[in-house]
């Protein structure tokens, strides 16, 4: 806080001081003036690129959810996607938007929606299923000398093991929505979102407003991890995020 | 009619391969209810893989397995025994008493029941004020009495323990001990117990195996003649140091037969 404090004041001295021309470093508080002059339009581009996260973030999540469940009741298909869901993500997945844009039409969402949950779908599912599989021996071992079956086993051991695991990739896939949506308006389709509007301020030098439209960014992206961590911190304390703090101990 | 009954078991890892492992070959035993029974031996003498079998949390290559005149598997099925480990593998995501009640959840008992019967257990291991508490709130001592409560929630005649208080420290082990004795005999349950501690199978049996590796087979079994009223007293008793130098006679034994000077280690004298 103090850091945040200081670094600002430093930033703001330095451009007065050193008389920095506008286009090279704008003052924090010209950025200032310039977020509260564009606020309207800072929140509703806010909103545009904040629904594409917010979309791709719930669809990716569920479809990460549901294929972690299939690949690990299924070890032979875990062999056979793991390694194109890896080789996939290596590859940046970001060109993809450029295809997609000529795919659907130039104003279209889908591109962009499609990516992040693209993006969020990859980051669910490794951890998720990693939840699922990496159960501790012992849990097994006394949940077969119960007689359980193996839905019993995970509904009751794999589950609730696996609940951590989500909210670990939640706080990751959750800033990461939101970048990925800023990145994929840089690949054309319609200039509403922030991501355009920080090229376009560029472009046009007005770099105070660009800066003021990243500022919103940041916000943004903020929101979100605020978000996956309410969201965590409400389901630990039903008890079943507890064993984050405690898997190592035990191994 | 017996608690346990293991005719000819033999187990055998990866049979066929280079990396076949003779883990238990020919084995007998039988144990009789309320009886105490620990498994002694050096690393790879199979005891571990016998106590599973007699779970059927692994089937035996040949022999017989009758568990309360059932077979391993139908015992199994029916929850009539309890297990408890190194590791007290209780659940971090509930409570002491929710982990209690697990086993009987399996058995579809409703829920009034189930929280009776918790209450019951935690009063018997002397922990009643823990129940609403987290199992990484408590000590690992603490930890194993509830695992113990769990094993034993179901009213099982049979309890299975494998190195149950091999994680815990010197004082805390001796006091397990001495619980365990007294849940045992109030519960009126059967026990066969593994471990690596002379004294604490002299301790706490009836009877001691000793087992011997490369192939895993039972060498001699040492009858102890402590009496069913065993004390902290006991531990100074000269049947006590008896019992001990016969299991150890009988553990060198295993040493000298095999001229492997590898064979006793993971055996503790203390």
């Amino acid at each position: 806080m103090v850091f945040g404090v200081v670094f600002v004041a430093l930033w703001e001295a330095a451009v007065r001081g050193f008389d920095l021309k506008p286009y090279f470093l704008a003052a924090p508080s010209k950025i200032a003036e310039q977020f509260v002059k564009n606020a309207s339009r800072i929140l509703e581009a806010a909103s545009v690129s904040g629904t594409n996260a917010l979309v791709g973030l719930i669809v990716g999540t569920i479809f990460g959810i549901v294929m972690s469940f299939i690949l690990s009741r299924f070890g032979f298909l875990n062999q056979l996607i793991t390694p194109l869901a890896i080789a996939l993500n290596a590859i940046p997945i970001f060109v993809l938007v450029a295809v997609l844009n000529n795919m659907y039409s130039i104003t279209s969402e889908i591109p962009r929606r499609f990516m992040v949950t693209l993006v969020v779908y990859f980051i669910v599912l490794v951890n998720v299923a990693k939840g699922l599989t990496q159960v501790r021996s012992t849990h097994v071992e006394i949940m077969r000398s119960y007689a359980a079956s193996e839905i019993e086993i995970l509904r009751k051991v794999r589950v609730p093991n696996a609940v951590p695991y989500l909210f670990t990739a939640l706080k990751i896939a959750a800033p990461a929505s939101v970048i990925t949506a800023f990145v994929s308006e840089y690949f054309g389709g319609s200039q509403n979102g922030l991501g355009s509007r920080i090229t376009s301020n560029i472009a046009n030098s007005k770099n105070a407003a660009a800066w003021a439209y990243v500022l919103g960014a940041c916000l943004l992206g903020l929101l979100f991890y605020i978000i996956s961590i309410v969201l965590e911190n409400v389901a630990s304390r039903g008890g079943v995020a507890n064993n984050t703090n405690n898997n190592n101990k035990n191994k | 009619m017996s608690a346990v009954n293991v005719q000819g078991a033999s187990k055998i890892f990866n049979q066929g391969t280079p990396k076949q492992v003779d883990a238990l070959v020919d084995v007998n035993l039988t144990v009789e209810p309320g009886e105490f029974v620990s498994l002694i031996g050096p690393s790879g003498c199979g005891k571990s893989t016998l106590l599973r079998l007699i779970a059927n949390l692994l089937e035996p290559t040949t022999g017989e397995i009758t568990v309360n005149s059932k077979t391993a598997s139908q015992s199994r099925l029916d929850q009539d025994y309890g297990m408890a480990f190194q590791q007290a593998g209780l659940f971090d995501w509930r409570t002491v008493a929710k982990n209690i009640e697990l086993p009987l959840e399996l058995k579809g008992w409703d829920k009034a029941k189930r929280a009776a019967r918790a209450k019951e257990m935690l009063e018997l291991v002397k922990l009643p004020e823990f129940a609403d508490m987290y199992p990484w709130q408590l000590s690992g001592g603490m930890q194993q009495r509830i695992a113990i409560a769990r094993a034993l929630a179901a009213h099982p005649p049979l309890l299975l323990m494998d190195e149950p208080f091999g994680a815990l420290d010197e004082m805390t082990r001796e006091y397990m001990q001495g619980e365990l004795l007294r849940i045992c005999s109030e519960t009126k349950t059967t026990v066969v117990f593994v471990t690596h501690s002379i004294p604490e199978a002299v301790y706490l049996s009836n009877r001691v195996v000793v087992m011997s590796p490369r192939p895993g087979r039972i060498t001699e079994v040492i009858n102890v003649s402590l009496g069913s009223n065993r004390t902290e007293d006991t531990r100074g008793a000269d049947e006590f140091f008896k019992g001990i130098t016969a299991v150890r006679e009988a553990l060198r034994g295993t040493h000298d037969d095999h001229a492997n000077a590898g064979a006793v280690r993971g055996v503790e004298d203390r």
